[in-house]
């Protein structure tokens, strides 16, 4: 071969190489291209109030003093300060944690209980499921006030319910929107009406995929009930107990309409969670600088929150 | 003979009389129809609902009149639209000519209104009512005109004093005569009979959340001769006046004098308590008044009277004065309108003669002194002589007792701090003093914040 000839074939060697490494930069680029609205959206939509917003909680900006929208360098951080000073924050803060873990807990052990039963239903279980979902349809404000009027100590269903079965004396004795700890009780019960369709579905799709064999085997080595159920089908449903976990804790701030028309925080700070204290400080007293700090503080506990959910996810996974 | 001549010729002078009264008062007349307007676009943010939005059937007549049009570009509720003016205003997106307004929310508005008294003439204001006109007013600035006013008279169960065993047994146990109550003290005695002697359910109610309970305390705190703050804008609430107000709430809760879940009720709960018949003795606004007398829905129903509202506790000794905390809807022209001139015209409009006669007939209380006239008159022939009563009642009450809360824009942030510690009080998580006290701090520290101290 001359000279010529192997430059010659080189070159057309070359050739398709080059052009498979452009297809792969453009092949790299064009995704990204074709997400760049989207991406944009997000920037502007979502990043952009993020970051506006946590320049604001270093200022003391109120809605009607537009002046007040400045950022000084000594008062940066006093709304933190008041924040963390502030006795009413830290019981939001505390009431905000016993109100998720019981409403997500009690949710889960109730819906667990529920899947499990529904799981064994041979006939109609298309309408229980169905019945099942009734609580989806409602908008979280529309539970609160139909839970509201349930408790209504002077006209509820549930004063007059235990009036008419003799358990009370008079009527209207209980107050369960004001009492302690009958309050939180009431928001918590409404929660969990709102969050048990949801948590069911999930759990009881979970329960009717578990592979059959391992349960007849339980059968044939004499297992219980409640065995089958503590060592095979609890293990095995966990990757589906962390979904719907994650999905709850995820979604579980829908709540605040719920509490906001019940109890709205009170009586005297006793069911004030972070959100309703939230929107008291920037909605309607009109502090955004104080209320976006607060904001801020909450969204780092949610992070928190949900990293913990996702992590036992990951494991639970890894496990199986 | 003589008898029947001299009685055709009383009628005869009597109808004559009326026809001559009806003759002074004329026809109520329309306002703010004498500029041509031709070409403009008037551009309104007003509070809609219900008979709210009655008023608002009438500016066609303005329209044609004055050749302008009337877009009205929000009809919200009283939350709402509060929420929408904030918002427009501290955007500088307020681009309207008319806004609605309010006495209790107009401190928070009044950098991003304009100054009415260049619009009005000097006669033009006088035909209303001098003491909400004074509540209007800031720094001689007026920046709103009334449409209509609310305030509270004393509602109580007629049957309770009007029966001869209840009034005896009143008399053993106290000493004294029954008598409709005229001062808080006496409220507490009779609310208190009443319960402990199984007459009533409750013998009193009130709000017992939000701006409502901060309010109803201002009014018996004001009504004992107290004041929220001094001239300094100092919080004075948490003086020997406000513990004693306090406690009266505290023990009244304590003892079920007022119902147990008193601190979750807002104003329809707390009326809804008196319509079933189940409270002896409240304050209550004057505007539940068609409801509480309907027979479909209330028990109370013409079983009910009115008074004025009661004067506070003795330990304001020669202060003590009539309770009186009252409202008023209004309108404003925001500093950003496109033709405040010609919303000025509007706003005469609105808040003429016939217009605010027309809107009173549907039971709201006028705020201007020649539909008080007239209302007043049209009750006389009315079955229920508490129609005409009530509503003498009410012009005293909103010629003389009419009082807003403290003009300043941090209204209801400072009831924000107030109620819950108003409410800790009551439910016995705190005592008054502290309570009270630790809302004076945290108040003083908003106001500090907000530069009331230099």
């Amino acid at each position: 071969m001359t000279l010529q000839a192997r430059a010659q074939s080189g070159s057309s060697a070359e050739q398709p190489e080059r052009r498979f490494t452009d297809q792969r930069i453009s092949a790299r680029w064009f995704p990204l291209f074709m997400l760049l609205p989207a991406i944009l959206f997000i920037l502007v939509i979502m990043l952009f109030p993020m970051i506006y917003s946590l320049y604001v909680s270093f200022t003391p900006y109120e809605l009607l003093r537009p002046n007040s929208l400045k950022f000084e360098l000594a008062r940066a951080l006093r709304n933190y300060q008041k924040l963390f000073a502030d006795a009413i924050f830290w019981k939001s803060v505390g009431n905000t944690i016993v109100f998720l873990f019981l409403s997500i807990n009690l949710s889960y052990v109730i819906a667990l209980g529920l899947s499990q039963l529904l799981a064994r239903v041979t006939q109609g279980q298309g309408i229980m499921r169905t019945l099942l979902m009734v609580p989806m349809m409602f908008a979280p404000i529309l539970v609160g006030f139909q839970f509201r009027w349930f408790f209504n100590a002077n006209v509820g269903l549930v004063n007059n319910l235990l009036y008419s079965l003799g358990l009370m004396q008079e009527r209207g004795q209980i107050a369960w929107l004001v009492d302690e700890p009958l309050g939180m009780f009431s928001i918590i019960v409404a929660s969990i009406w709102m969050n048990l369709p949801v948590l069911t579905i999930i759990l009881l799709a979970g329960t009717l995929s578990l592979p059959r064999e391992t349960f007849e085997a339980a059968d044939v080595d004499g297992a219980s009930s409640w065995q089958q159920f503590r060592y095979i089908t609890f293990p095995l449903l966990a990757p589906f107990s962390y979904i719907a976990l994650t999905i709850l804790s995820l979604d579980i701030s829908r709540a605040f309409d719920i509490v906001r028309i019940m109890t709205d925080g009170g009586p005297a700070h006793r069911t004030e969670l972070i959100w309703t204290y939230v929107t008291r400080l920037a909605i309607e007293n009109t502090w955004f600088g104080l209320g976006s700090a607060m904001s801020w503080v909450t969204v780092i506990l949610a992070v928190v929150f949900t990293l913990y959910f996702f992590r036992q996810l990951v494991r639970s996974r890894v496990v199986r | 003979m003589m008898r029947v001549a001299r009685l055709l010729l009383i009628l005869f002078v009597f109808t004559l009389g009326l026809g001559v009264h009806a003759q002074d008062m004329g026809e109520p007349q329309y306002a703010g129809l004498d500029m041509d307007l031709s070409g403009i676009n008037i551009r309104m943010a007003n509070i809609g609902g219900g008979t709210y939005e009655v008023m608002y059937e009438s500016i066609p007549i303005f329209e044609e009149a004055t050749g302008a049009t009337v877009e009205i570009v929000a009809l919200l509720d009283g939350f709402a639209i509060d929420q929408k003016l904030k918002v427009d205003f501290a955007t500088g997106a307020a681009d309207y000519d008319v806004a609605w307004d309010h006495t209790s929310f107009m401190a928070q508005y009044t950098n991003f209104l304009l100054p009415l008294n260049d619009f009005f003439s000097e006669d033009e204001l006088a035909a209303f009512s001098p003491a909400i006109m004074d509540a209007a007013t800031v720094d001689g600035n007026l920046y709103l005109i009334p449409r209509h006013a609310d305030i509270s008279p004393i509602h109580y169960r007629l049957d309770l004093y009007e029966s001869e065993e209840i009034a005896a047994e009143y008399m053993a146990a106290t000493g004294e005569e029954l008598t409709v109550p005229t001062t808080l003290e006496e409220i507490d005695r009779q609310a208190r009979f009443f319960v402990e002697n199984g007459h009533s359910t409750f013998g009193y109610t009130l709000p017992g959340r939000e701006e409502a309970l901060t309010g109803r305390f201002y009014e018996m705190h004001f009504a004992s001769g107290g004041s929220l703050f001094d001239e300094n804008w100092e919080p004075t609430f948490n003086d020997d006046i406000g513990v004693a107000v306090a406690e009266l709430l505290r023990g009244w809760y304590h003892d079920g004098i007022i119902p147990v879940d008193t601190t979750d009720l807002l104003w329809d709960g707390v009326a809804q308590y008196f319509c079933n018949g189940d409270t002896a003795i409240k304050l209550e606004w004057y505007g539940w008044y068609s409801t509480f007398q309907n027979p479909d829905n209330c028990a109370i129903s013409n079983n009910f009277g009115l008074a004025r509202g009661f004067t506070g506790l003795s330990v304001g000794g020669d202060a003590v004065r009539p309770s009186g905390w009252a409202g008023a809807h209004a309108f404003s022209i925001p500093a950003t309108a496109p033709n405040p001139a010609a919303g000025a015209q509007l706003i005469k409009f609105l808040s003429s003669e016939r217009v605010a006669y027309e809107e009173a007939q549907l039971g709201y209380l006028p705020v201007r002194n020649d539909v008080w006239d007239r209302i007043i008159d049209d009750a006389a022939m009315a079955e229920n002589p508490l129609d005409r009563e009530r509503l003498v009642l009410a012009q005293l009450q909103v010629s003389n007792d009419f009082k807003t809360p403290p003009l300043i824009a941090e209204w209801i942030p400072f009831s924000n701090i107030f109620y819950p510690l108003m409410q800790a009080i009551m439910l016995g998580d705190v005592s008054a003093r502290e309570g009270l006290d630790q809302a004076a701090a945290e108040t003083r520290e908003m106001m500090a914040d907000a530069g009331y101290y230099g």
